[in-house]
């Protein structure tokens, strides 16, 4: 069943053609990752799903919803949560703020409401009281509870990522964007963060698109995987059909004659 | 009339430039709008009316006198603040700057009391160069173009055809690189902070004549000053120098034709207006974040 | 690990009992302050619940939603023309209070609208120019009473029993209470955690559904509200309003005033507005010190223009403000939290 479906994208920056007439569908319920050489494009699919960027043409449906030229806000409505390659988290704020902001789209206290903050009783402290103990739950899942009230500025960079990771989850997203989730990581935490990727899905029932260099990790947790290059699809399968493919290997590891000239 | 309205706009356009000029090269070399500016620009005027008026000195060497003051106050004024501030953002630059600027408002007033004082220079403003009937041109007016000019050139050759030039277009562009290859950046954006405060104490002494000598005196100059600036694009010296010519020309045009009294407020909506169309000013791509 | 039950705890106003003890004793103090002090100090009192209140504003602008403001001044100068046009048509004064508020929110509002696009000193010029174009049009305008100014009618505080300086004071205080207040329950609101969202990564916030331009317009047009009720008072405080009472400098200080008390935080904006308000009455008085005083003055006779130094407090201000940024970034509540950790830890 088709969940996400992305149809003949096209987003180019001045003359460069960072994504070229792009499609591909992710099923519910699947891990669907894109791999790639850097500077592919993966990112810039992201950001157009995203609507951090406006596409050039192609559409963008999710759920049967068109999504094509939605602002960022509005995608976040829909279901679509994601976290960045480079982090992009509130880091000036605790873990517990960065959850609670995840949670902003299911909040509704108006700026009337919350002049009553103070009392036990006010719709504003309930409502605020019942997300707390939603992002204690999403703590508990992450097991973060340890940095619960520090900044995160000065937490470790894989903790960090735990936190986006756990902020995204904090929309109750249908479907989760993972920007190279294991960069950066070392091996323990991204044995880890393999585990963590499959419980979302098994256990929360949220369908992922993964962006990631680690062919392990792909290899670990994908259902079906897209590769592209230069911005254009090169194949799309199941693991073993595209790792296997011809093109992906030239992508990777070069022309293998160009390689011999150069000895 | 119009001639007259033209040589106007020239003479202001001009100053507002030089001051536009003097914003945008700090601000190329460290994203700081340096809101002292005006005040650093007053305080060296000061300094050419003690040369000049207590100390008796003629005008070629209370200029340099002034000029090299000037220098040394924009380059102390980063060596020991700018350099020092601990978690730098654009807040806090920002802070700084403004504190540079009660300090030396401050300082003025304390040492020359805040009554207004007279000030002549060899080109006079009264004194009439050229009268037709359409027009009349003072010697103030044609020496504040012509000083423009020149400094406008100076600046285009240091920039462009010599070392320092070099060093500083290269640590604007990327202080890191720039550190690498063994440019002191430092020191560069030490000297970039003397060159600015040197083009504004320049735009100081052609202020003077016309607006009085007091500590209040560059408030208005340097709020034009700096909308010019941002008319233009902080981040590109052409466009300075056509964004205080741009205001200069529709400031005098808006205050002959429909009001007087809004004059001083019109270049804001001006400016309001062309941010709302290219949000980085005239003549600069506007920069969007990578994710 | 310290399991958390009371979710509500997080949300209360006073983290502890010794916190409240001590607002407690605070308030009580406050209250009691005109039985026990003169008239002359009831009005430095009124002149620091203002500046608490702009500070309080100005802060969830600059220190919580990261946008920047150079004409704070133009707000409060809407605020107080506002009260004083209600007050002489004769609307009752709870009334004016929040109209002067509300009409100086809508224009935050519009002035918000650039911020929406502009950044950093791009955002900076356009509100200097919105502060100065203000006063010129305020200055203008005959129902203001143009440059020559307007008075303002006094309020009926008759009903308290009280002398009209002291009903006014508790006016001042109730009124900055509740902004202190208010301004907290914003902060610890999804509202206030949006703003800091903001400043912090504007691309994430949006990612997880923040709406910049609403959220952006809405930090403009609080704070303005708060300087909006601040102008209110300011026209009770003064009597007599004139344009050029709200000038680029008030700007100025305003956001030094923030700066120095500590961004993003209401204890940061308490202290700061309360000491700038001290020090820009204080430093008038320097001279009169037992011994720095005579170093001044000395110092005045023999390189300075005797008469200028008044100016003195200009160039003080200014250190304190360099001085601020260079060693204490987060201003006096910075070096309060780090203070009270050193007290903590004591004696190891």
């Amino acid at each position: 069943m088709t969940f996400l479906k992305v149809k003949n994208i096209s987003k180019s920056f001045g003359g460069v053609k960072a994504v070229q007439d792009l499609s591909f569908e992710v099923h519910k319920g699947e891990i669907y990752s894109i791999i790639g050489p850097n500077g592919a494009g993966k990112s810039t699919v992201f950001n157009c799903i995203n609507g951090l960027y406006k596409t050039d043409s192609g559409d963008i449906y999710m759920d049967e919803q068109k999504l094509t030229n939605f602002r960022p806000e509005q995608v976040a409505a829909a279901g679509i949560a994601r976290t960045f390659q480079n982090l992009e988290l509130f880091s000036h704020m605790s873990t517990l703020d960065n959850l609670l902001l995840g949670r902003h789209l299911k909040m509704k206290a108006s700026i009337f409401q919350i002049a009553a903050l103070n009392f036990r009783k006010s719709q504003a402290a309930r409502e605020e009281v019942e997300h707390r103990r939603k992002c204690e739950e999403i703590i508990d899942f992450l097991e973060l509870e340890a940095y619960r009230n520090l900044p995160v500025l000065s937490l470790p960079y894989g903790v960090q990522k735990l936190v986006e990771l756990g902020r995204a989850l904090a929309l109750e997203p249908k479907l989760l964007l993972l920007d190279e989730p294991a960069a950066g990581l070392n091996n323990e935490e991204r044995q880890d963060m393999i585990f963590w990727i499959k419980d979302i899905r098994d256990e929360l029932g949220i369908s992922l698109v993964v962006i990631e260099h680690n062919i392990q990790l792909v290899k670990d947790i994908s259902d079906r995987l897209l590769a592209i290059n230069f911005g254009q699809k090169i194949t799309e399968g199941t693991v073993d059909e595209v790792l296997d493919h011809e093109e992906v290997i030239t992508a990777y590891l070069g022309e293998p004659e160009t390689d011999q000239k150069m000895r | 009339m119009i001639t007259q309205l033209l040589i106007n706009s020239l003479v202001a356009g001009s100053i507002y430039a030089l001051i536009a000029l003097a914003m945008n090269l700090i601000y190329k070399a460290s994203e700081i709008p340096n809101f002292a500016q005006g005040e650093m620009s007053m305080f060296s005027t000061y300094i050419t009316f003690l040369l000049l008026t207590t100390f008796g000195y003629p005008f070629s060497i209370a200029l340099t006198g002034t000029l090299l003051f000037a220098f040394l106050l924009g380059f102390i004024f980063e060596f020991l603040f700018i350099r020092r501030a601990k978690e730098p953002n654009l807040l806090g630059f920002i802070i700084i700057t403004l504190g540079f600027q009660l300090v030396l408002f401050g300082l003025a007033g304390w040492k020359f009391g805040s009554d207004q004082r007279t000030f002549s220079l060899p080109f006079s403003e009264t004194e009439i160069l050229i009268r037709t009937e359409s027009f009349v041109l003072t010697e103030h007016n044609l020496a504040s173009i012509i000083i423009a000019i020149f400094v406008m050139a100076g600046l285009y050759i240091l920039l462009n055809h010599t070392k320092l030039g070099l060093a500083m277009r290269a640590s604007q562009q990327n202080v890191k690189a720039a550190k690498f290859n063994g440019i002191p950046t430092d020191r560069i954006l030490g000297i970039s902070f003397g060159i600015s405060s040197v083009v504004g104490a320049i735009a100081g002494i052609l202020v003077a004549p016309v607006a009085t000598l007091d500590p209040t005196m560059m408030w208005d100059p340097l709020i034009k000053g700096f909308a010019a600036a941002v008319l233009g694009s902080l981040e590109s010296l052409p466009g300075a120098v056509i964004g205080g010519l741009l205001l200069g020309l529709v400031e005098n045009l808006f205050g002959y034709y429909v009001s007087l009294e809004f004059k001083s407020i019109v270049a804001f909506g001006i400016i309001m207006l062309v941010l709302f169309v290219r949000p980085s000013g005239l003549f600069q791509k506007h920069y969007i974040r990578k994710v | 690990m310290k399991l958390k039950k009371e979710y509500f705890e997080d949300v209360k106003f006073f983290r502890n009992r010794a916190s409240a003890f001590w607002a407690m004793v605070l308030i009580l103090t406050l209250v009691s302050f005109p039985f026990l002090f003169k008239t002359y100090y009831l009005s430095i009192l009124n002149l620091m619940a203002l500046n608490v209140i702009v500070a309080l504003g100005l802060n969830i602008l600059v220190g919580n939603t990261g946008q920047i403001s150079l004409g704070h001044a133009g707000f409060v100068a809407i605020g107080a023309y506002t009260t004083a046009f209600l007050l002489q048509v004769g609307i009752p004064f709870v009334f004016t209070l929040i109209l002067a508020g509300l009409i100086t929110a809508l224009v935050g509002a519009f002035l918000g609208i650039p911020s929406l696009r502009l950044e950093g000193p791009y955002l900076a010029i356009v509100t200097l120019g919105f502060g100065l174009a203000v006063m010129v049009i305020i200055g203008r305008m005959d129902v203001f009473g143009g440059r020559m100014g307007m008075s303002i009618p006094r309020i009926k505080l008759g009903w308290t029993g009280l002398k009209y300086d002291e009903a006014l004071y508790y006016v001042f205080l109730l009124i900055t209470i509740f902004m202190i207040f208010f301004a907290q329950n914003i902060l610890k609101s999804r509202i206030g955690r949006a703003f800091s969202a903001i400043r912090d990564s504007d691309i994430a916030a949006s990612v997880i559904g923040i709406n910049l331009s609403y959220y952006k317009t809405l930090s403009f047009a609080i704070s303005a509200f708060f300087a909006g009720i601040a102008g209110c008072l300011w026209a009770l405080y003064l009597q007599f309003l004139t344009p050029g009472a709200f000038t680029l400098m008030m700007s100025v200080l305003s956001l030094a005033t923030v700066v120095l008390g500590g961004l993003g935080s209401v204890t940061g904006s308490v202290l700061g507005a309360v000491v700038m308000t001290f020090l820009n009455l204080q430093l008038d008085k320097i001279v009169d010190l037992p011994v720095i005083g005579d170093l001044i003055s000395g110092f005045s006779n023999a390189f300075m223009n005797p008469s200028g130094i008044a100016n003195i407090k200009w160039v003080l201000t200014g250190l304190i403000l360099i001085a601020v940024i260079l060693f204490e970034p987060l201003g006096i509540n910075g070096l309060w939290i780090r203070v009270k950790r050193y007290w903590r830890l004591w004696p190891f």
